[in-house]
C-alpha cells in the first residue's frame, strides 16, 4: 500500500483531472480509515505540488451551493516526476 | 457581483489564504528556531555541562581558536579527566548536545505521528526513492552543515553565524536553477536586504578580526559549507514535501540526524580523541548530571526535552513554509532566526536562567530585525501591486 500523499499524486500520472472531491472519491475505498484522510489536507497536498511545479490548475467552477472546485492535471514534468520517484 | 466575478473573488481568496498561512508557518518555524537554539545553549547551563564547558572557557584567553591547544574534559566528581584538543572537545561536546536534542526530537515527531495516524506511512515513506532524499537531506542539513558550523566557530569566530545564514541566499538559487522555482530582481533584491540584515544582527562580535589568518579564512570556507549544507536542505526538503506529507518528512528528518550524529558521529569523534570508553558515561551524565534545586528548568534533560520539541516543529514548518511559498520567501522568513535566537537567548538565558548583560540585545540588533522584515517583504510582495489595487480601488 503507498503512503496517502504518494497516492494522492499517483491519480496524476497518466493525465486525469480532479479536484479535491474527486481524489475522495477514487481513494476512499482504501484510505478512509486514515485519520489524516481529509478534505483539507488533501486539497493543500493538490496545492502545494502546484506551487512546486508537479501539477497545473486547469479549470475551476462554482457548484450549486457556492463552493469553489478547482481542478488539477499534471504536467510533463510533474508526470514523469510521479512516475520516476513513486513507485 | 456576478457569477464570474464570484467566481474569480473565490479562486482569488483560496489562493491568498494559503500563500498568508505559508508565510505564517514559514515564520513561526523562525520563532521556534529561536526557541529551540536559547533552549540548546540553557542546557549547558547545568549538571555536567557547567564543567564541561567551564574547562573551554577558562581558557579561551589562552587560545580558544586555536585548534591545537589541549583542554581537559571532567566531570565534577573527577572520576574522569580526559584531555583533547579544543578542536575535539568543542566537536564532542556540540555534537553531543545537537545529537541528544535530534534524539529526543525524533522521539517527540514519532510521538506526533503516531497521535496524526501517520506512523505507518512513515514506514512506507522510510524505504521509499522520495524517503532515501529526506534522509540524504537530513544527513547533509543535520551532522554535515552542523558539524561545519561548529568547527567555522572555532577557526573564525562568531563571524560563522551570519556567514552559515546565507543559506536562503543558496536555498533560492538551488530552488531556481533546479526546481525552477520563481526568483526575480526583487526577490533578489529581498534576499540581500535579509543578508544585511544578517551581518547587522551578528556585528555586535565583529571585534578582533584576523583578516588575513589562514586559519580565519579556513574558517570562512568552512562556514560557507554550512550555509551550502543547509540551503540545499531547505530547497531539496521542501520541494520533497510536496512529495511526502510535512509530518512524515521531519520524523525522516530527526530519526536520520538524531541517530546518524547520537549513535555514529559522537563515539566516531570519541575513537578520534582516544577515549570511545568514555562514550556511554558523557551521553548519560550530559542527562543525568547533578540537578540543582531552583525552578523546573534546572534539569538538562527538561531542557533538551523542551529544545527538541521545538527543533522538530520548527524544522516540520521549515520544509512546510518552504513548500507552500518556495523556497526564497520561505527561508528568508525562516531566516529570522539570525534574530530569534538571540532575542529568546535575552528571554530564556538572560532574563529566566540570570545569565545578565551578556544577552541582552543591542540596538542595532533591534534595527536588524526590522531591516529583515523590509526584506521578507520584498520578496513576497510586489510593491507595485498595491498601487494597482489602489487605482482599481
Amino acid at each position: 500500500m503507498l503512503p496517502l500523499n504518494y497516492a494522492i499524486l499517483k491519480l496524476f500520472e497518466n493525465g486525469d483531472e480532479y479536484d479535491v472531491q474527486g481524489v475522495e472519491a477514487e481513494l476512499k475505498g482504501d484510505y478512509s480509515s486514515f485519520r489524516a484522510f481529509k478534505s483539507k489536507a488533501i486539497n493543500e497536498s493538490l496545492m502545494s505540488a502546484e506551487k512546486n511545479g508537479l501539477l497545473d490548475e486547469v479549470r475551476y467552477e462554482l457548484d450549486d451551493k457556492q463552493e469553489l472546485h478547482v481542478y488539477y492535471k499534471a504536467n510533463e514534468y510533474g508526470a514523469d516526476m510521479i512516475k520516476s520517484y513513486i513507485k | 457581483m456576478n457569477d464570474s466575478q464570484q467566481l474569480a473573488e473565490a479562486r482569488r481568496a483560496r489562493t491568498s489564504s494559503f500563500f498568508k498561512k505559508g508565510v505564517l508557518i514559514a515564520i513561526a518555524s523562525g520563532i521556534l528556531y529561536g526557541v529551540y537554539g536559547s533552549f540548546l545553549t540553557g542546557a549547558t547551563f547545568w549538571g555536567e555541562w557547567i564543567p564541561w564547558y567551564g574547562y573551554l572557557e577558562g581558557a579561551q584567553g589562552a587560545g580558544w581558536y586555536d585548534a591545537g591547544t589541549s583542554a581537559i574534559i571532567t566531570n565534577t566528581l573527577g572520576t574522569y579527566a580526559m584531555p583533547m584538543s579544543f578542536l575535539m572537545a568543542v566537536l564532542i561536546l556540540g555534537a553531543l548536545g545537537s545529537g541528544l536534542n535530534d534524539f529526543f526530537s525524533a522521539i517527540w515527531m514519532l510521538i506526533k505521528a503516531a497521535i496524526q495516524g501517520r506512523l505507518a506511512d512513515f514506514g512506507r515513506c522510510f524505504k521509499s526513492k522520495p524517503g532515501l532524499v529526506m534522509i540524504v537531506c537530513a544527513l547533509i542539513g543535520g551532522p554535515i552543515a552542523s558539524t561545519a558550523f561548529l568547527i567555522a566557530l572555532i577557526m573564525a569566530g562568531p563571524i560563522a553565524t551570519p556567514i552559515s545564514a546565507l543559506c536562503p541566499a543558496i536555498g533560492a538559487i538551488i530552488g531556481r536553477i533546479i526546481f525552477k522555482q520563481e526568483l526575480n530582481f526583487r526577490m533578489a533584491c529581498g534576499i540581500v536586504v535579509c543578508v544585511i540584515a544578517t551581518f547587522m544582527i551578528g556585528s555586535t562580535a565583529f571585534t578582533g578580526l584576523e583578516l588575513t589568518d589562514p586559519m580565519f579564512l579556513a574558517g570562512l570556507a568552512v562556514a560557507l559549507i554550512s550555509a551550502l549544507g543547509w540551503g540545499i536542505e531547505g530547497a531539496v526538503a521542501g520541494f520533497g514535501t510536496s512529495v511526502i506529507d510535512y509530518n512524515i518528512s521531519i520524523t525522516i528528518r530527526q530519526v536520520t540526524s538524531g541517530v546518524v550524529t547520537l549513535f555514529i558521529l559522537v563515539p566516531v569523534l570519541f575513537l578520534f580523541a582516544g577515549n570511545v570508553g568514555l562514550y556511554p558515561t558523557m551521553v548519560i551524565d550530559a542527562l543525568t548530571g547533578p540537578l540543582f534545586t531552583d525552578g523546573v528548568l534546572s534539569s538538562p534533560l527538561i531542557i533538551l526535552l523542551i529544545s527538541g520539541l521545538a527543533a522538530g516543529l520548527s524544522f516540520a514548518f521549515w520544509y512546510k513554509g518552504n513548500s507552500m511559498c518556495g523556497a526564497a520567501l520561505g527561508m528568508a522568513c525562516n531566516g529570522m532566526f539570525s534574530f530569534w535566537v538571540p532575542f529568546f537567548s535575552f528571554l530564556v538565558l538572560g532574563l529566566y536562567m540570570g545569565g545578565g548583560e551578556a544577552y541582552f540585545l543591542a540596538p542595532i540588533q533591534w534595527a536588524a530585525a526590522i531591516v529583515m522584515v523590509i526584506g521578507i517583504f520584498l520578496i513576497a510582495v510586489n510593491p507595485l501591486d498595491w498601487f494597482k489595487k489602489d487605482k482599481e480601488a
